[in-house]
């Protein structure tokens, strides 16, 4: 009996080391946080978008012309090592929305520091922000900033309504660092253009991290300190370790399914019940969707052209442009090299920097190259030249 | 859905499925599990082929061209497999524990959830990963939208020649296999419907279960193990994603790379000259997925052949591998043809590969932190592996008893010395470093490693006895 209480205090402490460790806690950090600041949502002043206060909270209702909404607040000025902790709560916030914690230091008062931060949800959220390193010095200006979930929302339908609750600063201690912990490891995290490559880099959020390296070594420590104080046999220590070690891979695909259910309840809230012509037309990149549009467009009343090449700033702009235009013969003119281009050839030009069209010579140069070109169409970022002879 | 498509899915799940059966009509532990997953991409394969080959001037009606042709296939396998069936070898076990038994239901249960939820996934988003609308889907939505075939070339070649029809694209390299079986969904959906033709990714991972689970019954495994086995697989976190944000042909070189693998491994423990057959063309079919797949058809290949050499020979074929590498160091500029890369050009500090291009060879420190991070640290794998060396040193008097095992080792050995050396050494440290491409190729052999990890673990007493002959006997038979 002495042995079995022994070996639960043992494990017991096992664990908290090892939390504490994950959470970047040490032996003699308070349990409650010795310093707080408390920032009630009425505090926060609406700098994009537009919003009301309601209560001690503020209804956030619209964002700005650029798809952004903003609050912030000035407050006085603290030492961001001393309050590393921040807690957030808001209400209703959509999933199609990503949000950031913006801030202003003494040190920079002209810069703004953009760090994204999980996804509030329902109920507080809790960053540690010691390892970000633009927390530092003297913070004199905090607020949040929403805007589409990049790369995956499309930002028509991002916007719904939400009311933002509080924020709180906190001073290091073993509640807010757990907290913390708990947000870093089961926040929702949405898909991302990396996610198909690895999973947790696959968005750059401050405070979330795997749990794999702190539980296998734990649970490790755990069944050999058991092996060890109730001198299990190797046979007993072996079926015991695979259980373990079965027991922990179920909750890390517990964990999995919470997430991925998470990530797909956002293509459920942004294409269920919806036919396949208007998902399609539901992009993230709706800006490239538009630009595809007016591209076939004019394409549509040019006489055939012998080539199409394209070109833009983004890689991801001139690739997703091509294939949105498929199937237009599109190729890339970064691509060409100094290879021929046929006479009558079409360049198509998205947000390009590089090429410069010279109206009196009718020339459009960019990567070293000169073409004589007729500027055929421009509209905002998108421009069409026709090539008049051959050239390289 | 309309009545084509379902017919579309139909034919293909007959037609491979019939074929399976044609090759493998004993009824053991596993057979229609085996037949059904097996048959499912089997079946996609197939569609594909007869698509790019009787569909090339009208894709738009790719069903009723190439339909017949699987039709075809599927009544003459069908004929064969009933020529052909008989009782197959038969050893189960006791039932498994009530625990057991819940523990597993919970995990067919956990399987179930998140195929529908993947499912959900691709009937309702349109195309998302970056290559798969980049490199994958460009052909085969230029294929189904024009109504007919056209080549892509380089984009010299396409602008040398600007009265033909030629169509030009980063990836116009890349094989068509995929392209062509997407096409034949698309003639199916009747149109470009991305959801649609993306759905076969769900499929793929049905039968990359299905077909493990079966052969991992029909090679020994108890019920209760093979489950558990197929829920690990089916439960890695960046399989499930590649199914879910479909369009990546690498889950498919991880399913017939593992097929293949399943295969050889039946053909060294039991001497079914069909699964060898099987083996060989799912490692041929490797480099008509993905370039990679060259690579491990290579390296699948290389490990057979060694495994069929007598002793004395694999010492002798060992030494003149080392000699190789030997020369590789001395004399730089050395030419390797590699099946489906080209001549691969090996130097002292490069690595010269066709349509890839030059790797510089040095070491790359962060790159090698990548590495670690990707197998131990990211959640991409839940703790396969950790615990995959642990087994390996815990059951390494089975690995050393077992002929089967050690040619399986050997062959993922080596696959993982490749990896390594191509992440840590070469250029492409980048995408290590960037956790843009280890991931992805690391997955390939996902499947065998489990494969290879289920035979470490199968209980002896429930296992037949390795029947691979000695090594001597084992080459005068072949």
């Amino acid at each position: 009996m002495i042995r079995r209480v022994v070996c639960v205090i043992v494990i017991g402490i096992i664990w908290v080391c090892a939390l504490g460790w994950a959470a970047g806690m040490r032996w003699n950090t308070p349990l409650w946080p010795a310093q707080k600041i408390v920032l009630p949502a009425r505090e926060f002043h609406v700098v994009m978008g537009a919003g009301a206060e309601d209560g001690d909270a503020l209804q956030v209702g619209a964002v700005g012309g650029d798809g952004n909404a903003l609050q912030s607040t000035r407050i006085t000025p603290v030492v961001a090592q001393d309050l590393p902790i921040l807690r957030y709560r808001f209400q209703d916030f959509p999933r199609t929305l990503e949000l950031s914690l913006v801030f202003r230091r003494a040190d920079t008062p002209d810069d703004v520091q953009v760090i994204t931060i999980p996804w509030p949800g329902e109920g507080w959220r809790t960053v540690d922000l010691r390892n970000v390193p633009e927390w530092r010095g003297e913070i004199v200006e905090l607020g949040f900033i929403e805007y589409a979930t990049a790369q995956l929302v499309p930002p028509s339908v991002a916007f719904r309504p939400f009311r933002f609750v509080r924020a709180e600063l906190h001073s290091p201690s073993w509640r807010g660092g757990v907290a913390g912990l708990s947000t870093a490891w089961f926040a929702y995290v949405p898909w991302a253009l990396l996610s198909v490559s690895a999973l947790a880099p696959d968005r750059a959020t401050a405070g979330t991290s795997s749990p794999l390296p702190v539980l296998l070594p734990a649970l490790a420590l755990s069944v050999l300190a058991a092996a060890l104080i109730l001198g299990w046999s190797r046979r007993r220590l072996l079926r015991r370790a695979g259980i373990a070690v079965a027991i922990l891979w179920l909750l890390l695909d517990l964990r999995w399914l919470r997430d991925f259910g998470n990530r797909h309840a956002l293509t459920e809230s942004l294409y269920a019940g919806k036919s396949w012509q208007e998902r399609q037309r539901l992009l993230p990149e709706q800006d490239l969707l538009a630009a595809a549009d007016r591209i076939r467009d004019w394409l549509a009343t040019l006489p055939p052209a012998p080539r199409i090449l394209l070109d833009a700033d983004s890689k991801y702009a001139f690739l997703r442009l091509i294939y949105l235009l498929l199937p237009q013969n599109i190729g890339l003119l970064s691509l060409s090299g100094n290879a021929e281009l046929p006479a009558g050839s079409v360049i198509v030009l998205y947000s390009s920097s590089t090429w410069s069209y010279d109206a009196p010579r009718r020339r459009l140069s960019g990567s070293g190259r000169s073409y004589p070109v007729d500027a055929l169409f421009e509209d905002g970022v998108v421009r069409l030249y026709r090539l008049r002879e051959r050239a390289r | 859905m309309s009545v084509a498509f379902v017919l579309a899915w139909a034919l293909c799940l007959a037609a491979g499925t019939a074929l399976w059966l044609a090759l493998d009509p004993r009824q053991g532990p596993g057979w229609r599990a085996a037949a059904l997953g097996h048959g499912c991409v089997f079946g996609m394969l197939a569609a594909a082929g007869a698509t790019a080959l009787a569909a090339r001037a009208d894709t738009a009606h790719a069903l009723w061209r190439a339909g017949p042709l699987l039709l075809l296939m599927a009544i003459a396998c069908v004929l064969i497999w009933r020529a052909r069936v008989r009782p197959g070898f038969v050893y189960d076990a006791a039932n498994a524990k009530k625990w057991t038994a819940a523990l597993l239901g919970i995990a067919v249960v956990s399987l179930a959830w998140r195929g529908w939820t993947a499912l959900r996934e691709i009937l309702l988003r349109p195309t998302y990963p970056w290559d798969a609308w980049d490199a994958w889907a460009v052909k085969s939505k230029t294929w189904a939208l024009l109504g007919h075939h056209a080549p892509f070339v380089p984009i010299d070649e396409w602008l040398r020649h600007p009265a033909r029809e030629l169509y030009t694209s980063i990836a116009w390299g890349y094989p068509s296999t995929l392209a062509w079986m997407q096409v034949w969904f698309a003639s199916a959906a009747g149109g470009w419907i991305e959801p649609l033709v993306n759905l076969p990714w769900f499929a793929l991972w049905i039968g990359l279960l299905l077909a493990h689970y079966g052969q991992w019954r029909a090679l020994g495994m108890r019920r209760a193990q093979a489950l558990a086995g197929t829920y690990a697989l089916g439960s890695l976190p960046l399989l499930d994603v590649h199914v879910a944000l479909a369009g990546y042909a690498d889950l498919w070189v991880a399913a017939v790379l593992g097929f293949a693998v399943l295969a050889w491994l039946r053909w060294m423990q039991r001497r079914e000259r069909t699964q060898l057959a099987i083996a060989v063309a799912c490692a041929a079919l490797l480099p008509l997925l993905k370039l990679e797949g060259a690579v491990w058809l290579s390296l699948f290949a290389a490990t057979v052949i060694y495994g069929l050499l007598p002793v004395h020979w694999r010492r002798r074929a060992f030494v003149l591998l080392l000699c190789l590498f030997g020369l590789v160091v001395a004399v730089s500029g050395l030419k390797l043809p590699v099946p489906g890369l080209g001549w691969v050009d090996i130097g002292r500090d490069y690595l010269s590969v066709p349509i890839i291009g030059r790797l510089n060879i040095a070491w790359h420190g962060p790159a090698f932190a990548g590495v670690l991070n990707s197998l131990f640290v990211q959640p991409n794998w839940h703790l396969l592996w950790w615990i995959a060396p642990v087994i390996v040193l815990w059951r390494w008097r089975t690995l050393r008893a077992n002929a089967a095992t050690r040619h399986l080792g050997s062959f993922l050995l080596a696959a993982l010395g490749f990896l390594f050396f191509l992440f840590v050494f070469t250029d492409a440290a980048s995408f290590a470093e960037t956790y843009t491409a280890i991931n992805r190729l690391l997955m390939h052999i996902v499947p065998s490693l489990l494969t290879f990890l289920m035979l470490l673990l199968r209980d002896a007493s429930a296992a037949p006895a390795d029947t691979v002959p000695r090594p001597a006997v084992r080459s005068a038979a072949v």
